[in-house]
C-alpha cells in the first residue's frame, strides 16, 4: 500500500488529517477562549465536540488511508494446558510440605476464618439507626396522635374554614413537615354523594386522608376536583375519595388510610389518632 | 525496534520489550460489532473524567444550605446542601453545567453501548466455552451500571429523584421478612434520612466505580489472554485471529473512536438539556410531578410497576405487596436468566467444546427467537414506563394505553420470538446473504417444521485434502524469521502478526493457527536479498524443515487425541495428512 | 476564574427584567385593562346590549337564555367574571363541537367582546370570583408555591401532563398572568380552585410571575429542552444519538479492507 515516495491518495490523505487536526485545535482554543468570555453552555460544547471531533476525524482517516486495514493472522493456542503441565501444578500443591496436606490444621484456620467474617458483618449494624424504633415499628407508626394540629406547609395550624369545597390542602402535623410518612390531604367534599365512608370519619365532608400511594409511596397530589379522585403521577392510581379513597385503576391494591380529625377547643383541627393504617408502600409486616 | 533512552532505561530494569512486542502485535478482528464494547469503555472513561470534575462542586449532604446565585427563582431559598450545590454547579459554575450534563448523557450512552454488547455477544454465541466467565463479569458490569446510574440520578435531591428514591425504596420494603430490615440498613432509618444521600454519594463515586474500574481490567485482561473471537471467514479457523494488529492500525482507530465518544457526549452536554434540577425543584416529601419518570435504563422496572396488576395477598397474615413481583422479582429473574444463559445453552445443546468462531446468528434460531422475544419485552416495558406522556401525545386515555400495554408486554414477545425464529430459520436454509435477500421461498421453507440439519453443530474443520491451493510460507527476515498463509482461490494473503526469533517457532506457530494446511514453503516470497548469513540460514532452514515438521506433526497427533478424549461423542476431525510428504515439498 | 459570589441580595436585574415583563404582558394582554372592579352593568350602555346580543347568538343555545344550563351547557349563575374571562380568553369558549375537554386556541372575541360577555353573564348574579388583578410578585415564594400546587399536575416545567379519561392538565406556556391567576382562583374543568382562604393575592402574584417566567427560554440554561418531558424522550435522544452517530462511526470504522 505504501510505497518508497507517497502516492497522490497518500498526500491528500495527510492533508486531510492535517487540515482535521488544525479544525481540532481550533476548537479547544475556541473552548478556552468560549470560558474565558463565560460565553455559554451551548458553544462551550459545541467548540469542545468541534475540537474532539477534529481529532477523530483525523485519526480515522489516518486509520484506514496511511494504515494497511487486516491482513495479519495470530496463532491461538487453546486453552487445555498439556497433560504434563497439569500433573507438574498438581505435584506441586501435592508435596509433603505443602500446607493443602495437612487437614486439620486447615479445618482449624477455616473455622478462624470463618469466625473472622461472621464478626466482620456486626458492624454493619451501625448502619441501622440505634437511637430509634425496630423500620417495621417506625413505618407504622406516625408523628400523627391524638391532640395533634394540622398545619400547611407553611406550618399555620388550620380551622375547618380554611379547607373550601374544590381544593386539596396538604396538611402535617405540627412540627414534623419534613417527616416522610405523614404528609395528608384535606378536602371538603358532598357527604350526601359518599359511596362509602371515609376510613377516618369527616367533619361535615372534611376529610383528611395520607398523601402517599398505596403502591410505592409517591404523593397522590393530583387532585381531579369534580370527579372526586385522585391520581399518582408515578404509576397512574387513582383513587375513589367518594367511595373511601378505594383504587379504582392502575397498581394500587389498598385504599389511602384516613385520619380521624376533631376540631379542638381552640378551634383548630386536630387529629384524635394516628392514620387508619400504615400510610405508603406495603411491607411484610403490615397489618 | 527503536526506542528512546527512557525507554531503553526502562526496558533495562523491567525487561519491557517481548511483553510490549506482543502486545502491539494483538490481532483485532476487523468488524464493526467488536467495536461495542469500546463505546461503552470510553463512556465510562469520559463519566469518570467529568465526574471527577463534579466531585469538586458537589456537596453530599442533606444539611440545610441557602443557595445564592443567578437562578433567581431559588435565590435565598433554603435547600438541602446536595440540592443547592448542584443548582450552583448547574447555574453559577463556569463550565459546571456542560459537564454536568455530558455526565449524564455519557451515563445514558454507558448502558445503551453495554446492552449493544451484549446483544452482540448473546447473538453470535461469543459466550460459549471459553468465555463464560467474561459474560458472567460483563453481566456483573451491567447490574453495577444500573446501580450506579440510579445512584447518581438520585444523588442531586431533586423533586424526581426523591420519588425515584421512594420507589425504590418501596420496592426493597416489599421483600417478604427482610424487605424493611434492607431498606432501612440501605437508607439509615425511614426514608428520607439524613444519611441517605452521603450514603448514595460514597456508593457513587468509590464503591461502585471501584469495582466496575477492577471488573473492566479483569474483563479485558481476560480477553487479552483468551483472544478475540472471531466470525467465520477464509482463512479463519478455530485455531488462529485474523485483523489489523494492535499497533499501528488499531490503536489509531480505537483512539479515533475514544475521541468521537468524547465528541458526541460533548456535543449533546451542550446543545441538549438533561435532568433540569432547578426546575423539577428541592425534594419535599409532599410534593410531587408529573410526568414522573426514571432514567431509560431503569425505566422497564418503572414499566413494570405500571403494569402488573393491582395484586396482593397475605401469606399467614403477613402482606406480600404488589410491587415485589414487577419490581423484586422481576429485577431478580431478569439477571439470573443473564447470568446463567451460558450454562443453560451448553445443558440444552450439550455442546461443551471450546469455540474461537463465532455463529451466525442466523445460525441458531433458537436463541435469536429467545433473544428477540426478551429484548421486545423489555422494550415493552420501557415504553410502557412512558404510558402517560404516549397519552398525552396521542390524546387517548391513560388506562386504555395501559391496558393495551398489560397485553402487548404478553404477547408482543412471543409474537416477535417466533417471526425472529422462522427468519433465522430461513435465512439459515436458504441462500439468502441478508434480510433484504429473503425471498418467498426462504420464508416458506423456514416454516416447514423439519430442520434440514441439526443446530449448534459445527461443521467438522475441512481436510486438508479438501482445500487445495492453501499453503504456508516462511521466510527470514534479518535475523528472525516471518510466515504467512495464502489461500490463491480466495486471493488471500495473511502474514503472521509478529516475527518470531527462529525457524521452529514459526513453523510452530503456522501450524497452530492452520493445523490442517501441510504445504509449507520455506522460504517463500518475498525473495530476500541474498547475503552469506541469509544464504546459510536458508539452507540450514531447508535441513530442519522436516525435521521441525515432524515434530509439529507429533506434536498436534496429540493435540488430535486429546481434543477427541474430550470431545465425548463429537466425531474427531479426520486425521491429518501426512506431514512429511508436505513439508518436504518446496513447489 | 470564578465571579466573586455575592453575598449580599443578588443584583436585583432579573427581578427587575421580570417585573418590566410582567408589565409587559400585562399590557399586551387582551384583558388585563378591560375588567372594571365592580362590574355593575346598567343595561342602557352599548357594551351591556352588545354582550346580550353576543351571549344569545354564541352561547344560549348550550348555557340557556338566563344563563341557567341545560343538557348541553353547565349553569353559567354564580361562576364569576374570572371564570368567564378566562374561558373566552383562552378561546377554550364557545365550543364549536362538544368535546370532553375544551383546548387553547385563539380567542373568537375581541377584548371588548370579551369584558362586554363578561358584564352580561355577572347580571344573572350569583357573584363568582372577580378577575384577579396580578401585580410583579416574587419568583422564590413562586417557585415554592408552584411546586406544592401546581407541578403534580401541570408538572414542574410547566410542560402539563395527563390525567385519568384523556383529560389533561394543558402546558402553561401559553396563558398570560391574568390567565393563570383566573384559573387558579377559578379551578376550569377538573382542577382544583385555590381560593383567598387557601392562596392570598399576594401569593397569587407571586406564582403568576414564576409561571411568566417559566415560559422563558432562558431557564433551558442546557440546551434543547426536549419539550421537558423528563428522562424517558432524554432516554430516546440518548438511544437515537448512539445508534447513528457512536454505532455508525464503528460501522465505518470497522470495516474491513476493501469493503
Amino acid at each position: 500500500m505504501s510505497g518508497q515516495t507517497p502516492s497522490k491518495s497518500e498526500r491528500a490523505a495527510s492533508r486531510r488529517i492535517a487540515v482535521a487536526f488544525l479544525v481540532s485545535a481550533a476548537g479547544a482554543v475556541g473552548f478556552a477562549v468560549t470560558y474565558g468570555l463565560n460565553g455559554g453552555t451551548q458553544w462551550e460544547g459545541v467548540c469542545l465536540a468541534v475540537a474532539f471531533a477534529g481529532l477523530a476525524v483525523g485519526l480515522a482517516v489516518w486509520s484506514r488511508r496511511l494504515v494497511p486495514v487486516g491482513g495479519y493472522v495470530e496463532e491461538h493456542e487453546g486453552f487445555v494446558p498439556p497433560p504434563a503441565e497439569q500433573a507438574m501444578t498438581a505435584a506441586v500443591f501435592r508435596a509433603p510440605e505443602s500446607p493443602t496436606r495437612r487437614w486439620g490444621l486447615l479445618a482449624a484456620l477455616g473455622f478462624a476464618l470463618t469466625a473472622l467474617g461472621v464478626a466482620a458483618l456486626f458492624p454493619l449494624r451501625s448502619l441501622l439507626p440505634w437511637d430509634r424504633q425496630r423500620p417495621t415499628r417506625s413505618l407504622k407508626d406516625t408523628p400523627w396522635g391524638p391532640g395533634i394540629r394540622l398545619v400547611d406547609d407553611q406550618g399555620r395550624p388550620l380551622r375547618p374554614d380554611d379547607v373550601p369545597a374544590d381544593t386539596m390542602v396538604a396538611v402535617f402535623p405540627e412540627g414534623s413537615i419534613d417527616v416522610g410518612d405523614a404528609p395528608a390531604f384535606a378536602v371538603r367534599l358532598n357527604p350526601e354523594r359518599f359511596i362509602r365512608q371515609p376510613a377516618g370519619g369527616h367533619l361535615g365532608g372534611l376529610v383528611v386522608w395520607s398523601l402517599l400511594c398505596t403502591h410505592a409511596g409517591c404523593p397522590v397530589r393530583l387532585y381531579l376536583k369534580g370527579a372526586g379522585r385522585v391520581l399518582c403521577p408515578c404509576h397512574q392510581s387513582s383513587f375513589d375519595l367518594l367511595a373511601g379513597a378505594r383504587p379504582i385503576a392502575g397498581p394500587a391494591a389498598r385504599p389511602l388510610p384516613g385520619l380521624p380529625i376533631e376540631v379542638g377547643p381552640d378551634g383548630f383541627l386536630r387529629a384524635t389518632g394516628d392514620f387508619t393504617a400504615p400510610p405508603g408502600a406495603g411491607f411484610w409486616s403490615r397489618p | 525496534m527503536i526506542m528512546g533512552p527512557l525507554a531503553r532505561a526502562l526496558d533495562d530494569r523491567l525487561r519491557l520489550s517481548p511483553i510490549t512486542r506482543r502486545a502491539l502485535a494483538k490481532i483485532f478482528p476487523d468488524h464493526w460489532s467488536f467495536m461495542l464494547g469500546e463505546i461503552a469503555l470510553y463512556s465510562f472513561i469520559a463519566l469518570i473524567l467529568t465526574g471527577v470534575y463534579l466531585t469538586f462542586f458537589f456537596d453530599a449532604s442533606s444539611a440545610d444550605r441557602v443557595y445564592q446565585g443567578s437562578y433567581a427563582p431559588l435565590d435565598g431559598a433554603t435547600t438541602s446542601a446536595a440540592y443547592a450545590s448542584t443548582v450552583r454547579l448547574s447555574w453559577d459554575v463556569r463550565a459546571g453545567l456542560l459537564i454536568r450534563q455530558t455526565h449524564h448523557w455519557a451515563a445514558l450512552a454507558f448502558v445503551a453501548a453495554i446492552v449493544l454488547h451484549l446483544s452482540r455477544i448473546y447473538f453470535t454465541g461469543a459466550f460459549r466455552k471459553p468465555r463464560e466467565l467474561n459474560w458472567l463479569i460483563g453481566v456483573t458490569m451491567l447490574a453495577l451500571a444500573l446501580a450506579n446510574g440510579f445512584t447518581g440520578y438520585s444523588m442531586p435531591d431533586d423533586l424526581l429523584s426523591g420519588l425515584g428514591l421512594r420507589i425504590i425504596t418501596s420496592v426493597v420494603e416489599s421483600i417478604p421478612l427482610v424487605g424493611t430490615w434492607l431498606a432501612a440498613l440501605a437508607l439509615g432509618g425511614e426514608f428520607p434520612s439524613d444519611e441517605m444521600i452521603p450514603r448514595i454519594f460514597i456508593t457513587h463515586v468509590l464503591l461502585v466505580p471501584a469495582i466496575l474500574v477492577a471488573l473492566i481490567s479483569l474483563h479485558l485482561g481476560i480477553l487479552v489472554r483468551q483472544k478475540h473471537s472471531q466470525f467465520p471467514g477464509p482463512g479463519r479457523t478455530e485455531h488462529n485471529v485474523v485483523g489489523s494488529r494492535f499497533w499501528p492500525g488499531y490503536t489509531l482507530r480505537t483512539l479515533a473512536l475514544f475521541a468521537w465518544v468524547l465528541a458526541v457526549l460533548f456535543a449533546l452536554g451542550g446543545l441538549v438539556q438533561i435532568n433540569p434540577v432547578w426546575l423539577y425543584g428541592p425534594f419535599a416529601p409532599a410534593e410531587s410531578s408529573s410526568p414522573a419518570q426514571p432514567d431509560w435504563y431503569v425505566a422497564w422496572g418503572d414499566g413494570a410497576l405500571r403494569l402488573f396488576p393491582p395484586w396482593e395477598f397475605r401469606i399467614g397474615g403477613y402482606l406480600v405487596p404488589a410491587p415485589f413481583f414487577p419490581g423484586v422479582v422481576l429485577g431478580g429473574l431478569s439477571f439470573v436468566a443473564l447470568y446463567l444463559w451460558p450454562f443453560i445453552e451448553r445443558w440444552c445443546t450439550r455442546d461443551r467444546r471450546p469455540h474461537q468462531l463465532l455463529d451466525r446468528p442466523r445460525n441458531h434460531p433458537v436463541r435469536v427467537g429467545i433473544g428477540v422475544g426478551a429484548l421486545t419485552f423489555y422494550v415493552v416495558l420501557v415504553v410502557a414506563a412512558g404510558d402517560d406522556i404516549l397519552a398525552r401525545l396521542l390524546r387517548v386515555p391513560v388506562y386504555d394505553l395501559l391496558a393495551l400495554f398489560r397485553v402487548l408486554v404478553l404477547v408482543l414477545p412471543i409474537v416477535t420470538g417466533v417471526l425472529a425464529f422462522l427468519i433465522a430459520r430461513a435465512l439459515c436454509r436458504g441462500e439468502a446473504a441478508s434480510l433484504g435477500e429473503l425471498t418467498r421461498a426462504d420464508l416458506r421453507r423456514g416454516a416447514r417444521p423439519a430442520p434440514r440439519r441439526p443446530t449448534g453443530e459445527d461443521e467438522p474443520e475441512v481436510p486438508v485434502r479438501h482445500r487445495p491451493g492453501e499453503r504456508i510460507e516462511l521466510w527470514p527476515q534479518g535475523e528472525v524469521w516471518r510466515w504467512r498463509y495464502r489461500n490463491e482461490a480466495g486471493q488471500l494473503t495473511l502474514t503472521n502478526n509478529r516475527a518470531v526469533t527462529s525457524e521452529e517457532e514459526a513453523v510452530e506457530t503456522a501450524r497452530l493457527a492452520y493445523p490442517g494446511v501441510d504445504r509449507v514453503v520455506v522460504p517463500g516470497p518475498p525473495p530476500p536479498p541474498a547475503r552469506a548469513l541469509r544464504v546459510a540460514l536458508r539452507r540450514w532452514g531447508r535441513a530442519t524443515a522436516a525435521g521441525s515438521l515432524l515434530v509439529a506433526a507429533l506434536l498436534g497427533r496429540r493435540r488430535e487425541r486429546r481434543r477427541r478424549r474430550d470431545g465425548e461423542d463429537e466425531p474427531p476431525p479426520p486425521e491429518q495428512a501426512d506431514a512429511i510428504s508436505g513439508g518436504g515439498d518446496p513447489t | 476564574m470564578r465571579r466573586p459570589r455575592a453575598v449580599t441580595l443578588p443584583t436585583p436585574h432579573p427581578r427587575r427584567a421580570l417585573a418590566v415583563g410582567s408589565v409587559l404582558v400585562l399590557a399586551a394582554g387582551p384583558v388585563a385593562l378591560a375588567p372594571a372592579p365592580t362590574p355593575t352593568p346598567t343595561a342602557t350602555t352599548p357594551a351591556a346590549d352588545r354582550g346580550t346580543q353576543l351571549y344569545l347568538e354564541q352561547c344560549a343555545s348550550c348555557h340557556g337564555p338566563q344563563g341557567q344550563g341545560s343538557q348541553r351547557g353547565p349553569s353559567l349563575i354564580g361562576v364569576g367574571p374570572a371564570s368567564v374571562d378566562f374561558q373566552l380568553s383562552t378561546g377554550r369558549m364557545p365550543l364549536s363541537q362538544e368535546v370532553p375537554q375544551a383546548t387553547r386556541r385563539a380567542p373568537v372575541f375581541s377584548a371588548d367582546d370579551i369584558s362586554a360577555l363578561v358584564g352580561h353573564v355577572a347580571s344573572f348574579g350569583g357573584g363568582g370570583p372577580q378577575i384577579p388583578r396580578v401585580a410583579p410578585g416574587d419568583v422564590v415564594s413562586g417557585r415554592a408555591l408552584f411546586a406544592a400546587n401546581c407541578a403534580p399536575c401541570h408538572g414542574a416545567g410547566g410542560s402539563g401532563a395527563v390525567l385519568t379519561n384523556g383529560w389533561i392538565a394543558p402546558p402553561l406556556y401559553e396563558s398570560t398572568a391574568t390567565q393563570v391567576a383566573e384559573a387558579v382562583r377559578v379551578g376550569p374543568g377538573l382542577m382544583p380552585a385555590f381560593p383567598s382562604q387557601v392562596l392570598t393575592d399576594r401569593q397569587v402574584n407571586d406564582l403568576t410571575s414564576y409561571v411568566q417566567r417559566l415560559r422563558s427560554e432562558r431557564l433551558d440554561r442546557g440546551g434543547n429542552p426536549i419539550g421537558r418531558l423528563g428522562p424517558l424522550a432524554e432516554g430516546l435522544v440518548g438511544w437515537v444519538v448512539v445508534l447513528a452517530l457512536l454505532v455508525g462511526a464503528v460501522r465505518w470504522l470497522g470495516r474491513r479492507a476493501g469493503e
